[in-house]
């Protein structure tokens, strides 16, 4: 995730915007298909540079630039699941990113109050 | 059950049981309408809800709490087919109605035509049938607070919609909804923090409690009860909304009939898993699928200040079963729509502020089908065939048309092969894209069928009043009994149509 959306500029990336509790948080309350999906689309990033750059490594020993140009080449891959699986990762990034209050007052938008989660319980 | 009262997530224990002149399951459009006509015409109705009940002070505000408090499963349900395109339903007291953008739009005329030709259902757009459905819209539109969109409250994005409809000339307008007095605070996708969206769980589930009713909320029904081939009630079990725990239980008796309004997906589900094996039930799924483009224009935009969805043009729907309508979503999702990721992906992101994002619905032609999962959860198999993927691309192209006539500098289509951004003199790319449906993102709202209507028992669930064909006591009062995708926003048709099968049934 912190490949998908590294910092840039004045932007923050998605490391920056607390993606640990993020992930604690989202392991804890999603259904363990989305879980699942996740850590598979984590693991085919993982040992895919040798269908994006022709390098038998895994994604984690590449370079920073190498890994900028993996991360890109999988999201725009032939291969239709891969592609899925990727943006599977982009969509929780994104809402993890874009959640963040200090990328919101970046784009001029109001910071989200806490989700209540509640429900009537009577 | 006493009167007006809600029974929420009960753990694991003694059964809940209740009884009522009628069990409604679900809570949505089809549901909440039904229910409330029952409890007017002076039946006791209770209403089971598989999801839990959240006044607007609980909604959300992020996607994320949005995903995991009003979706079904976290909006993971997709269709099983050539691509994987998400389908959306709510899971929460008022249903969908929660959660769209209650947008009301009256049925169409050549529906009802259609329904007759193809269905043996009612007598035509000039017969009595289409008169009594739209009475009720009528009346709908009084009680829900039917307006068009304040000019205070559209939004640059919608502004700029209606610039470029002047323009190319789409016959569009400003869209009418169930929420007068709406302030545009963009949050319909998330729910209504507001109280503007008149969503069921705000009048017509409560109004049913006042009449005598009573509702389960957090509770899944699982199986229809039958005494013969008489349906007696539901049973199921409760499910706690955060932690998804089995809780106690429950058996929901009813007198007089039991309304089955769970949705598209779920009812077929509902009735399969009753022991309903019959070949129909399941069988003509359809959709609306639709996607957006995004329009990046000089000035700001601030697609998310404003209504989510403020314009709309039905010139397309007749000929290309297309609709056309703007959509802000919220930037976390449209920013996992944008192509790329890396260093690539933050340089487009810098442009949010000047993106409009507008969509198509498609009257696809295509029927899919809703199976039962090994684990009891709706399978939807759909796939557009060639002939709707072009009506597909072709309202993509459509909707770029609008945004240049806007005066938009580039248009992002998110199609999988082409170049990120197009420019004016581009559009042919755009008609020549692949067909492939797994070339484009897309999602499938307004979901249709699968114990669909008809005077045919052979290839049908119900007949025109809901009764299920070789059963008593047993309706269908929601999108799954709408034989056929009408090419409109579609909650205004649903709730007309359950209030008239809950009217037949009080008879």
């Amino acid at each position: 995730m912190c490949d998908l959306m590294p910092a840039s500029g004045a932007l923050p990336g998605v490391g920056d915007c607390d993606i640990d509790a993020f992930l604690t948080k989202l392991r804890a309350e999603t259904t363990a298909l989305t879980w699942v999906g996740l850590c598979l689309a984590a693991l085919l990033w993982l040992v895919t540079p040798v269908v994006t750059l022709g390098v038998p490594l895994p994604a984690l020993l590449l370079g920073a630039n190498a890994r900028d140009r993996h991360i890109l080449a999988l999201t725009s891959t032939r291969i239709y699941l891969l592609r899925q699986a990727v943006f599977l990762l982009k969509m929780y990034a994104s809402m993890c990113w874009g959640q963040h209050p200090s990328v919101r007052s970046h784009f001029n938008l109001a910071a989200y109050p806490v989700d209540p989660g509640t429900f009537r319980t009577t | 059950m006493k009167p007006n009262s809600h029974t929420a997530f009960q753990p694991r224990g003694s059964e809940v049981i209740v009884e009522a002149d009628y069990v409604v399951v679900g809570s949505g459009a089809g549901g909440a309408a039904a229910a409330v006509t029952l409890a007017r015409g002076g039946a006791t109705v209770i209403v089971v809800e598989a999801g839990p009940w959240r006044d607007p002070h609980d909604y959300a505000h992020s996607t994320y709490g949005a995903l995991r408090d009003m979706m079904d499963d976290w909006g993971a349900t997709i269709t099983r087919g050539p691509a994987l395109w998400p389908v959306v339903q709510a899971r929460v007291v008022g249903g969908t109605t929660v959660i769209n953008s209650a947008i009301c739009v009256r049925t169409p005329s050549d529906i009802f035509d259609e329904w007759q030709r193809n269905f043996g259902i009612g007598d035509g757009g000039g017969g009595q049938f289409a008169e009594r459905l739209w009475r009720w819209q009528d009346q709908l539109e009084t009680e829900l607070c039917v307006a068009e969109t304040g000019p205070e409250a559209m939004g640059r994005s919608n502004e700029l919609a209606l610039k470029g409809d002047a323009a190319a000339g789409y016959d569009g307008h400003v869209i009418r909804r169930y929420a007068k007095g709406c302030i545009g605070s963009g949050q319909c996708l998330q729910g209504c923090t507001e109280m503007k969206k008149q969503s069921t769980n705000l009048n017509y589930i409560p109004e049913t409690l006042r009449r005598g009713g009573g509702i389960l909320s957090c509770a899944a029904a699982e199986r229809i009860l039958f005494e013969g081939a008489r349906a007696i009630g539901v049973t199921g079990h409760f499910n706690h909304p955060q932690t998804r725990a089995r809780g106690a239980a429950f058996t929901a008796r009813a007198r007089r009939g039991v309304f089955v309004a769970a949705s598209a997906t779920w009812s077929p589900v509902l009735l399969r898993k009753s022991g309903l094996t019959h070949k129909a039930v399941g069988a003509n799924f359809r959709a609306h699928p639709g996607t957006g483009v995004f329009g990046l224009y000089d000035e700001p935009v601030d697609m998310n200040r404003g209504v989510t969805q403020g314009w709309a043009s039905t010139r397309f729907r007749k000929d290309g079963g297309l609709k056309l309508e703007t959509l802000s979503i919220p930037m976390e999702m449209a920013i996992s729509r944008l192509a790329g990721g890396g260093r690539v992906l933050m340089e487009r992101i810098q442009q949010y502020r000047h993106i409009a994002m507008w969509v198509h619905a498609l009257r696809a032609r295509t029927a899919g089908r809703v199976d039962v999962s090994f684990t009891g959860r709706p399978v939807v198999r759909y796939g557009l065939d060639v002939e709707d993927m072009r009506r597909f691309r072709d309202g993509m192209l459509r909707v770029a048309q609008l945004h240049f006539a806007a005066g938009a500098r580039e248009v992002v289509t998110g199609i999988h092969g082409l170049p990120y951004s197009l420019r004016p003199d581009q559009l042919d790319v755009i008609a020549n894209a692949p067909l492939d449906p797994r070339s484009y993102v897309a999602i499938l709202s307004h979901l249709f069928g699968g114990c669909v209507m008809g005077k045919d028992a052979s290839v049908s669930v119900c007949d025109a009043e809901g009764r299920v064909h070789g059963r008593t006591g047993l309706y269908i009062a929601d999108a799954s009994m709408l034989p056929d995708n009408i090419g409109v926003n579609p909650q205004h048709t649903i709730m007309a149509m359950a209030m008239e099968v809950a009217t037949g049934a009080l008879k």
